[in-house]
């Protein structure tokens, strides 16, 4: 296979030994198959490292799916983004592929090109107030779905209130398969809601950015990131509420020095319970709490990752680290009006070197075209991926200690096992084993031996490593978000090639973006899975394979970062701008070609990483 | 009558009296560029030398016998021309004049036999739409009162040259309006030099300063006989790209022969840039400001001096308009469009990938 010139078909793929039986955790959709290999082979599947670097938990998949249909209908039924079709997704030994579809014929780009001006024009002159109601509406979809009730336990017998005056009528065994189906309707929506202007924000960028490239053919990427970047985004509210609790902590030393202390989190909040102060400081820390600690401590996407409100060591690790800056006299906040100013400023003077007056009124237009709906593309991300995401997290646990407790699986956890079509028959089971009555045995026996040989498949995939592409490499490509987020462009599309001949110990240089200026030498850590986060060192470059705005904090420690994946509006390279760190995404190789200790150059202008020294 | 006037004394107003390129320096240094001290020999020294001694007369009279469709005879009068004017001298009192102005620039320096360059400033020179540019002569590392004044005279008649007397014909521009200046100013020894311009001139974009240079005098770089290094510097974010040739040979001052000759670059200059990051963004916002002082873009030759320490050695010893993109840039590059207009292009249009 590393012979041939192109990248494997589909069905071509080998997969180690101890990864048979991964096929049945997924829903049949997302099987390659040889009743659709035709369709198959003309399309070019890659790997997505951005939302889905690490092996898939079945259950885990849910966001996916629900992405999938979400994102490619806004595009193909919606606003009808002409030229542009859906993006598909497959299964490939338990890591997600996916692939923007082929152009549709060209009477149906005619007829979409009609609906498309009609409807997203209304979007773009309407956009302040639309974001608005937006935000009102998913914050009550998010509301309901907190306020689902899960029965911790299936009774012995029915409380006398269920029958009484008059006799419920439903009762805990559907309760529970309901408030499950609620659940996955919820997220699914929810979904559905996220992509409502994303596709429209992200067409906006490809044409502000066209734009600057015709007025300035030189003008760099990452300029015209900073460009477009705000800097009152939602997604660091997490940490502004951090300073603001640090701050309030540094003031008074009885809160500080408990929070100060190496004592686990709980133990802290324990403490504070103790005095005045502390309930003070923690009347504080419960407003800050809801929702803007509703943040995941990864992207979002899985559920290990877990959230600040779960891993309470996350953000009382940052808390501790702040308030010691506090007193060594360090500012611990972004200067956020420094920061629009300087965006402010940027414009105005590329806007000054533009020859003539009917450029300079096209780059306006456009230009406050890209910055009203943009702020789409950063703001929705808190609310979707972290704040809506983390109570989904928190109502499946809860389904996960329901199924411990009727004794149906081993953990909390392995819920996440199965698929959201599979849960409900595991749920199922146990309501019917409660209605039969008493010595009736479920199938607990079938669940947990599936567990227990999903979990060694997982174990064995974490070890797999993928190839990047599958398929025949598109020639022209129109969905946005395949080359905004994912950044896939003729010059990716060959480096993958290149790279699957590569040798990771001979390789000297990295080509990415240039996502954020800046050019740094140093130390490199790779983590490759969220839990090594915390080993970061003051000064070191983080290699990972994607970075979130939710280790945002830990963007004050490092000089540089560089990824695998990732175009210039992706989560590191926003986060990047902002803290003015050095960056370069979608390497593609990063994390197999570096080693933790490795002195490498990164050049944010170019794109370019020299590896200097080898550890 | 002032014969001779000072750069930092005579900007645009005076063109007449100290030509284009004179004038320019002029402006530069009212702009606060730092600019080779010097002064310009007015065209009324031209004026006198030609009328005095009956030159004007014999010239006039030469050229309304000569055939000047001819090649051959048109160099023949060009030659006599020249030489006419080689043999003739300067009122005395304009050559005492310039020495003793020549004298007061060494004095600056602190040096007898100061080097300086002499180069001539047409009237007609560098105006838009009448590129003269290049026609008349430089002569560099010129020392003393006596030479200077020769090269002077050398200066002021390459206005006969067979290629400028017939460029005039065909532009119809009368011999006797064309008048001529000479610049005296201090020679830059330079460790690098070359040109650079306010916009980039492969592609036109107005955001980036081009700057084009190699080791010793900036004539390797002007002439193209040698591969420049290339540095392109956004104006805004001031980030450098750098290009660096392979640099094989350079134009130093040779001072046992007392002329500008062509060597071979030792071998350790040759991969390395010619100048460092520091001068290359002071050399970018020399350049943003001469571009902000004249309003257009600028084509702008500079030189740093082996001498100075950084800030103190870099100068500018030309600036004229871009010629190329000024012209064709005046159209809207993106048609008048509309935001939504744009919009409905950029939906319609696919990304190429190709392979």
């Amino acid at each position: 296979m590393a012979e041939k010139k192109g990248f494997p078909m589909p069905l071509e793929v080998e997969y180690p030994k101890e990864l048979e039986g991964w096929e049945e955790m997924y829903p049949p959709m997302y099987m390659f198959s040889k009743d659709r290999k035709e369709w198959e082979e003309k399309h070019f599947w890659f790997h997505d490292k951005i939302h889905a670097p690490e092996a898939m938990y079945p259950l885990d998949l849910i966001f996916h799916e629900a992405w999938q249909i979400s994102l490619s209908q806004y595009t193909t039924r919606v606003f009808c983004i002409p030229p542009a079709q859906g993006i598909a997704q497959r299964m490939v030994g338990c890591y997600m592929y996916i692939t923007p579809v082929a152009p549709p014929p060209p009477e149906i780009i005619g007829e979409k090109a009609g609906l498309f001006q009609k409807r997203v024009f209304y979007v773009f002159d309407h956009y302040d107030e639309l974001w608005g109601v937006w935000l009102k509406k998913f914050k009550a979809l998010g509301e309901e779905m907190n306020n689902i009730k899960v029965p911790e336990e299936f009774p012995k017998f029915e409380s006398d209130d269920t029958v009484f005056p008059e006799p419920r009528g439903y009762y805990t065994s559907f309760d529970v398969i309901n408030a499950w189906d609620k659940l996955v309707d919820l997220m699914i929506k929810g979904w559905q809601y996220h992509f409502q202007y994303l596709n429209l924000a992200y067409l906006a960028y490809l044409l502000f950015a066209d734009i600057c490239r015709k007025l300035f053919p030189g003008l760099s990427e990452s300029t015209i990131g900073k460009l477009v970047a705000g800097a009152y985004v939602q997604m660091f509210r997490p940490e502004e509420e951090l300073c603001r609790l640090a701050r309030l902590a540094a003031a008074v030393p009885a809160v500080s020095k408990i929070l100060k202390s190496d004592i686990p989190a709980d133990k802290k909040i324990e403490s504070l319970r103790k005095t005045a102060e502390g309930n003070d400081w923690l009347v504080e820390y419960e407003k800050s709490k809801d929702p803007w600690f509703f943040v995941s401590c990864g992207s979002g996407w899985f559920h290990y990752e877990g959230s600040w409100t779960t891993k309470l060591e996350i953000p009382f690790g940052y808390l501790k680290g702040d308030i010691e800056r506090i007193e060594k006299g360090e500012k611990i906040e972004r200067d956020v009006p420094s920061i629009d100013k300087a965006r402010a400023e940027l414009a105005e003077e590329y806007r000054k070197l533009i020859k003539t007056d009917e450029d300079r009124k096209s780059f306006d237009d456009t230009y406050r075209a890209v910055r009203t709906i943009y702020k789409y593309a950063e703001d929705h991300l808190f609310w979707v991926e972290h704040w809506f995401h983390t109570i989904w997290f928190d109502k499946v646990r809860e389904f996960g200690r329901l199924l411990v407790k009727s004794g149906m699986l081993k953990g909390v956890d392995d819920i996440y096992l199965f698929n959201r079509f599979e849960v409900p028959l595991i749920i199922e089971d146990m309501a019917t084993t409660w209605a039969l009555g008493e010595g009736v045995p479920s199938r607990f026996q079938y669940w947990q031996t599936k567990a227990e040989k999903r979990k060694k498949i997982l174990d064995a995939a974490k070890k797999w490593n993928p190839i990047p592409a599958l398929g025949t490499p598109p020639e022209e490509i129109a969905e946005p978000f395949t080359v905004m987020l994912w950044g896939i462009t003729t010059e990716k599309v060959q480096d993958w090639l290149k790279g699957m001949a590569v040798v990771p110990g001979e390789v000297t240089e990295l080509k990415g973006f240039a996502s954020s200026a800046g050019v740094v030498e140093g130390k490199v850590r790779v983590v490759k899975h969220l839990e090594e986060i915390t080993k970061i060192e003051q000064g070191e470059i983080l290699v990972c394979p994607t970075t979130n705005p939710a280790w945002a904090p830990i963007f004050t420690k490092i000089k540089a970062s560089i990824t695998d994946i990732g175009g210039l509006t992706s989560h590191a390279a926003i986060v990047c701008r902002e803290y003015g760190v050095p960056s370069v995404t979608g390497t593609g190789i990063a994390t197999n070609v570096l080693k933790t200790g490795d002195t490498v150059k990164v050049d944010g202008n170019t794109g370019i990483v020299k590896i200097l020294k080898r550890a | 009558m002032s014969y001779i006037l000072w750069f930092d004394k005579a900007g645009k107003e005076a063109i007449g009296l100290v030509g284009g390129k004179n004038a320019s320096l002029g402006e530069l240094i009212k702009a606060d560029i730092p600019v080779p001290p010097g002064f310009s020999v007015t065209t009324e020294v031209y004026s006198e030398f030609l009328s005095g001694g009956g030159l004007k007369e014999k010239i006039e009279e030469i050229l309304s016998r000569t055939d000047l469709q001819d090649v051959a005879s048109l160099e023949n009068a060009s030659k006599v021309i020249r030489q006419l004017m080689a043999e003739a001298s300067l009122p005395k009192r304009i050559e005492e004049e310039i020495s003793s102005n020549y004298q007061a620039l060494a004095q600056v320096f602190d040096v007898h036999d100061l080097p300086v360059a002499v180069r001539s400033s047409a009237t007609a020179e560098d105006l838009p739409g009448a590129s003269f540019a290049g026609q008349q002569d430089t002569f560099l590392w010129v020392k003393g009162s006596d030479e200077v004044l020769e090269k002077i005279k050398l200066c002021m008649s390459s206005l006969f040259t067979p290629r400028a007397i017939s460029y005039r014909i065909k532009m119809g521009f009368p011999h006797e309006k064309v008048l001529i200046s000479v610049g005296v100013q201090k020679i830059v020894d330079a460790r690098a030099a070359g040109v650079m311009f306010t916009l980039n001139p492969t592609n036109g974009d107005p955001s980036k300063v081009v700057i084009e240079g190699n080791w010793g005098l900036g004539e390797t770089v002007v002439s193209g006989i040698c591969n420049p290094d290339k540095f392109v510097v956004d104006k805004v974010i001031m980030v450098i790209e750098r290009m660096v040739s392979l640099k094989e040979c350079e134009c130093i001052y040779d001072p046992v022969r007392g002329g500008v000759i062509h060597v071979d670059t030792t071998p350790e200059r040759r991969e390395i840039p010619c100048i460092e990051d520091q001068e290359i963004l002071e050399l970018a916002r020399y350049a943003k400001r001469i571009e902000e002082y004249y309003g257009c873009s600028q084509d702008i030759e500079w030189a740093i001096d082996k001498h100075n320490p950084f800030p103190f050695n870099i100068y500018m010893v030309q600036s004229r308009p871009e010629t190329v993109w000024s012209q064709k840039k005046k159209e809207p590059v993106l048609g008048k469009k509309s935001a939504y207009e744009l919009l409905m292009e950029k939906a319609l249009t696919r990304i190429k990938i190709s392979s």
